[in-house]
């Protein structure tokens, strides 16, 4: 990607994950988020030239809510943007507060996604956004078994429920290193047998302790020119690339003909145009979009473009383990929390809070010199960022 | 472009989303204060000097915290602005139309928007002056303040402007007309023909007995134009009348006025008149031509 000039991300806030946030309504959750963003790149919100904001559409019923907001998001006055791409939300905040920095429109841009899962009727929100006479009946929001099925189709029942349960239980350490995080179970590995045949069912093979949270909490993040973020932050965590790809089907009509996954699609693209060649040992730390532990699983596959078995093998060794070999989701991930408008977001965040050595007690123990996030949502987008620790060449 | 829509099909929808709403702490002091001791709190931020209700936790200029800046406000303000809701859907709070106004309680530096009550929509108007009427029950929302209620004070009432008025509306006033109305009648009008004084002189006239002036039932249309039909702030440009009966004393006579035609032109109306007995005879019958009342500035 051709920019004008570079993008560092000097401030990181994030509220409290939880699954009830009663004591706070939404501009003073995200107030939260703002405050902290702000102070950790010390400045103050008239150094803000533009605030980014950004959730999903009809989720807290809700009209415009960025308005409302202005109350805790220090916007009164200035330039505001509102973005909503369903689950990707957060991320395409953070492509948006890149392009308006790097276009050299705005020096400092504040962005912002939340969600107030608690107050709204998301699968409501989800239901009604698929074509009314072909699409509704099959939408069922992220709740869907079929990866599951092709994965046990694949390598056997046995080691497929035994992988996502060493994916659902390392992703929960990782939550417990993550004081912001919403589910923080303490799970140990030896309850594994016991929770895949107790946690109830949702869809086929998908059952609770498989899926993803339902979240209130907000996420900000600051950004900076080149310039400005160099004299704001020993080290800002440059946003190196980023791509978004969208397909909208989710079925073949055809019938289940071999399709490429978006995932996939933006990986190849993103490492081709950066000299990835392996990924593995290029990229530092991933913080992956994981709605589910069996997606999670699946999309290792998809992002590190492997082969075979390898991605099975990965979480097997616990390669993906924060002090493995290649750490994924040091933060708990989306299956710890899930305040959808910022979940995008926060993994760019994280992503970024590695780089700049500022991700406390889950900080992964190696140098982070690259790092990759991702955001999904529906029915089938991708939007993959690079960070990186050295500021980007300019191409 | 083809616009006809035969042979495409509708496919109906309808959603029901249940929602709802986390007040937040600060948000739910201010629902108890209502709800409990009919207080309305706000906070102050005295940085930028501004009380914000209802209260928020933070200034949104400067950032400060404001939670622990309360203060306690009038339940009296001015109406700010104001809008009339006329459509109706089931998530309203009241039936319409209601005037939805934003409410500067004083002391306080924003407005918020609640119902208000007790003056006519033709009459609203920015600038007015209110005091809150709390609910009987509550519900521990912002409507455990009712609506704000005008006050009374500022009231200035005017009948139905051109507008409202629509062909068929109709008024009355009905008075016994009594030996003294007729005896002050005519020390009013120097009209003391013995007629109307004289029983005597009467008993030789074609009406065996004195009657009233006729212009003396004919009067008892004003109170109904002036009054009632415009209404206060009518200005008559004309009024004709045929006698067909006399009024005797003691007789009860009903005066009344209907709206007969609306003169777009002018904005004046023609009313027709009839004025009727306790019999239900008919007394007289006319016309009058009015300017009805305007709204006030």
């Amino acid at each position: 990607m051709r920019k004008n000039r570079n993008v560092g991300i000097v401030g990181v806030g994030q509220s409290v994950f939880s699954s009830h946030r009663e004591e706070v309504n939404q501009p003073e959750m995200i107030h939260e988020a703002v405050v902290e963003a702000l102070q950790m790149a010390g400045i103050t919100m008239a150094d803000v030239d533009c605030v980014v904001h950004g959730n999903m559409e009809l989720f807290e019923m809700v009209h415009q809510p960025d308005l409302w907001h202005t109350i805790g998001t220090g916007a009164w006055g200035k330039e505001t943007l509102r973005i909503t791409t369903g689950g990707t939300t957060g991320a395409t905040l953070v492509a948006a507060a890149d392009h308006l920095v790097a276009s050299g429109l705005h020096d400092i841009v504040l962005a912002i996604g939340f969600e107030k899962l608690q107050e709204g009727h998301t699968t409501g929100g989800i239901t009604n956004m698929a074509d009314p006479l072909w699409g509704r009946q099959l939408q069922t929001g992220a709740l869907t078994g079929m990866t599951a099925a092709a994965i046990i189709d694949e390598f056997g029942a046995e080691r497929a429920r035994k992988a996502a349960m060493t994916y659902r239980i390392l992703m929960d350490k990782h939550a417990m290193k993550n004081e912001k995080a919403h589910r923080r179970l303490g799970l140990e590995f030896d309850q594994a047998d016991e929770l895949a045949v107790n946690s109830p069912a949702l869809v086929g093979e998908l059952r609770m302790i498989h899926m993803c949270s339902q979240s209130d909490g907000a996420c900000a993040m600051i950004f900076a020119s080149e310039e400005t973020a160099k004299q704001l932050c020993p080290q800002p965590a440059w946003i190196r690339d980023h791509i978004t790809v969208h397909r909208e089907e989710m079925f073949c009509i055809f019938g289940n003909a071999p399709v490429l996954s978006t995932h996939r699609y933006a990986a190849q693209k993103l490492f081709a145009r950066n000299g990835i060649t392996d990924p593995l040992s290029q990229i530092d730390v991933f913080e992956m979009y994981d709605p589910s532990s069996w997606w999670g699983i699946d999309w290792l596959r998809e992002f590190l473009m492997l082969e075979g078995d390898a991605h099975i093998r990965m979480v097997e060794n616990h390669d993906i383990a924060i002090e493995g070999k290649f750490p994924v989701n040091p933060s708990g991930g989306v299956i710890a929390s899930n305040p959808i408008g910022a979940t995008a977001m926060v993994r760019v965040a994280e992503a970024a809070l590695q780089i700049m050595g500022k991700a406390g007690q889950h900080q992964v123990p190696k140098p982070v010199n690259q790092a990759m996030a991702s955001g999904f949502g529906g029915t089938m987008w991708t939007v993959l960022f690079l960070l990186t620790r050295d500021i980007p060449a300019m191409g | 472009m083809d616009t006809t829509y035969a042979d495409s099909f509708i496919v109906e929808g309808k959603l029901s989303l249940p929602y709802q709403y986390f007040a937040g702490r600060t948000g739910s002091k201010f629902i108890i204060s209502l709800r409990d001791s009919k207080k309305i709190l706000g906070v102050r931020c005295n940085t930028c000097n501004k009380v914000f209700v209802p209260p928020r936790s933070t200034c949104e200029r400067c950032f400060a915290d404001l939670t622990q800046s309360w203060v306690e406000l009038k339940d009296t303000g001015v109406v700010t602005g104001f809008t009339v809701i006329r459509y109706e859907e089931p998530h309203q709070p009241v039936k319409p139309p209601y005037i939805l106004g934003m409410i500067l309680l004083d002391g306080a530096d924003t407005p918020f928007p609640h119902i208000v009550k007790g003056v006519p929509i033709s009459q609203m108007k920015t600038g007015l002056r209110v005091k809150a009427v709390f609910a009987k029950k509550t519900t521990s929302t912002i409507r455990d303040i009712d609506h704000f209620l005008v006050d009374e004070s500022q009231k200035i009432e005017i009948g139905y402007t051109y507008d409202e008025l629509e062909i068929g509306m109709a008024a009355t006033f009905t008075k016994t007309i009594t030996e003294t109305d007729v005896y002050l009648f005519a020390g009013i009008s120097g009209d003391f023909n013995p007629m109307h004084l004289n029983e005597e002189f009467a008993k030789k006239t074609p009406f065996g007995t004195r009657i009233a002036h006729g212009a003396l039932p004919q009067c008892l249309i004003a109170p109904v134009l002036g009054m009632k039909m415009p209404g206060l702030g009518t200005v008559a440009l004309e009024i004709t009348t045929r006698f067909r009966a006399p009024t005797y004393f003691g007789d009860t006579i009903t005066a009344r006025a209907e709206v007969v035609e609306k003169i777009e032109a002018k904005r004046w109306v023609r009313m027709a008149l009839t004025w009727t007995n306790q019999h239900g005879k008919l007394v007289a019958e006319g016309a009058a031509l009015v300017i009805p009342p305007t709204p006030l500035s």
